[in-house]
């Protein structure tokens, strides 16, 4: 069931017949939606973009430190330079991580539109609760690893 | 492919820069419509502008709140007692109607259920012929001065009838006159004063002081003008009593219209009243003073209207250059007069836009 947003009173005035924060979406036109068949497949779509969309977020919480960490080890190993690995793993990790956001933005921002098209009413988009759910699930993984895999567990425990 | 990227981008929302500007825009057009708008002005009616004193709305709704269940006073006693005082008479000369227009038509039906002529001053108030048409008389119009009526009055004459102040001229109708025209009329002529506009006559000058002196007047007033209770429909009419007990409504005027009527015959209702008089006058005078030299002239009156002419245009001329100003006024040939207009002075910024668009 459709539970509407708006009261029915949108005035478009500031708090005037209307909760704050409840107005309605602009489009410059009012949108024309494709047939039900259309609409289902815009849903799903938009499930494989919000999955893709969490697979990015994620790497960027494991996948891509490692790999720029082992960028680094082959920098230094090369060149000999412990400095000059750092310095490649640590700027190489920061552009990627900002490479990784814009991506994600605009994969959410499709996803959006993948959202209106299928017949939601759909304001925000799910960057945020990915980013944090993702970094969540990241830290947990790193406590695990840290303390019990590699941390003082092995000590206590050793192999 | 693109087709397939235009399908999507419908679902774009606008970003919230490019919505205040839009909302700021279109707040920007209501504003320079609001600017150019003309509201219309309606000047053709004559009803007071403004609401009735709060103390009148007080004592009608006190009325109203009391026992609207229960039928009210039909001979409406502290009015008419409090009326004839006023006026020094018996209660018995005076009864209350549903306005003053329900009066005279009851008057016409008496005087003229046999029927015979109507002598009427004209101008005078405009439905004044169509009343004596009804009740079976023929109207004759007559310049509302006594050597005319008393030259025109002869045996089939039944009624004269005289409007005081006139409407729509605002004539005063002298009591010297009146006196003429109540001992002039052969005997069996009732004389009867539209005065529901009294209030507005110069102190002392009403008819209604001479009901007392003529058997064969007969005065109609209401407090639908000075009172600006138009819409409680309450008029009084003082004559004659065996005349007076005929024009009186079956069950009486109701509870809330005698209630404020009371309060009008008080002395703070006729003070509140004797404001609008002043009023009246001093927007008489604004309008004077507006459009002198021009061609353009308005009679002098204490009435809340004025009869405006022209040296330059006629009447329709002058009605349909207002009109195009979205001023409204009511023709003067209404009373087969080709030269005026009538115009309702309805306070300072209302005059001062009929005067610009007189002038205009």
């Amino acid at each position: 069931m459709t539970v509407p947003r708006n009261d029915p009173t949108d005035t478009g005035g500031l708090f005037i017949g209307r909760r704050p924060g409840t107005g309605p979406i602009h489009y410059r036109t009012p949108p024309e939606r494709g047939d039900a068949r259309r609409r289902r497949g815009d849903a799903l779509l938009a499930a494989a973009v919000l999955l893709v969309e969490a697979l990015v977020v994620l790497s960027a919480f494991g996948p891509q430190p490692l790999g720029w960490l082992w960028v680094g080890s082959q920098v230094d190993y090369r060149s000999g330079s412990v400095f000059l690995g750092i310095t490649v793993a640590f700027f190489g990790l920061i552009a990627a991580v900002i490479l990784t956001l814009m991506v994600a933005t605009r994969l959410d921002h499709v996803w959006r539109l993948l959202r209106r098209a299928a017949g939601h009413d759909q304001r925000e988009g799910a960057l945020g609760r990915i980013f944090m759910t993702a970094a969540i699930v990241a830290a947990i993984a790193f406590t695990v690893w840290l303390v019990l895999l590699e941390g003082p567990a092995p000590s206590v425990a050793p192999r | 492919m693109r087709r397939f990227r235009e399908y999507y981008r419908q679902f774009e929302e606008m970003p919230p820069e490019e919505i205040s500007l839009e909302l700021r825009a279109r707040r920007d057009e209501e504003k320079r419509r609001a600017l150019s708008r003309v509201d219309p002005l309606d000047l053709s009616g004559i009803a007071w502008h403004e609401p009735p004193h709060p103390e009148a709305v007080n004592a009608a709704t006190f009325a109203l709140r009391r026992a609207l269940n229960a039928y009210p006073d039909a001979s409406a006693t502290p009015v008419r007692e409090a009326l004839a005082e006023r006026h020094g008479l018996a209660p018995a000369h005076v009864v209350l109607g549903h306005g003053a227009a329900e009066l005279l038509r009851a008057a016409c039906a008496v005087l003229l259920a046999a029927g015979g002529d109507a002598l009427v001053g004209w101008p005078g108030w405009q439905p004044l012929p169509e009343l004596v048409e009804a009740a079976g008389g023929r109207a004759l119009p007559v310049a509302p001065t006594p050597p005319e009526i008393l030259a025109r009055a002869g045996a089939g004459t039944r009624a004269v009838l005289l409007t005081s102040p006139a409407d729509p001229t605002g004539a005063v109708l002298s009591r010297a006159a009146l006196r003429d025209v109540c001992t002039g009329v052969p005997e069996g002529v009732t004389v009867v004063v539209d005065e529901a506009l009294g209030e507005f006559d110069p102190d002392g000058a009403d008819a209604a002081g001479l009901v007392a002196e003529h058997p064969n007047l007969l005065v109609v007033r209401s407090f639908s003008k000075a009172h600006a209770m138009a819409g409680l429909r309450a008029g009084a009419a003082l004559g004659p009593p065996e005349l007076i007990e005929r024009l009186a409504p079956s069950g009486g005027i109701g509870a809330p219209a005698q209630a404020a009527a009371l309060w009008a015959v008080s002395d703070r209702g006729l003070e509140i009243a004797a404001r609008r008089r002043a009023a009246a006058a001093a927007a008489h005078e604004r309008l004077a003073a507006a459009l002198a030299g021009s061609p353009l002239a308005a009679l002098p009156a204490s009435v809340p209207f004025a009869w405006i002419s022209s040296d330059a245009e006629d009447g329709p001329a002058i009605a349909a250059r207002l009109a195009s100003q979205q001023v409204f006024v009511a023709p003067g040939r209404l009373w087969g007069d080709e030269r005026h207009v009538r115009a309702a002075l309805r306070g300072p910024a209302a005059v001062d836009r009929l005067a610009a668009a007189l002038l205009g």
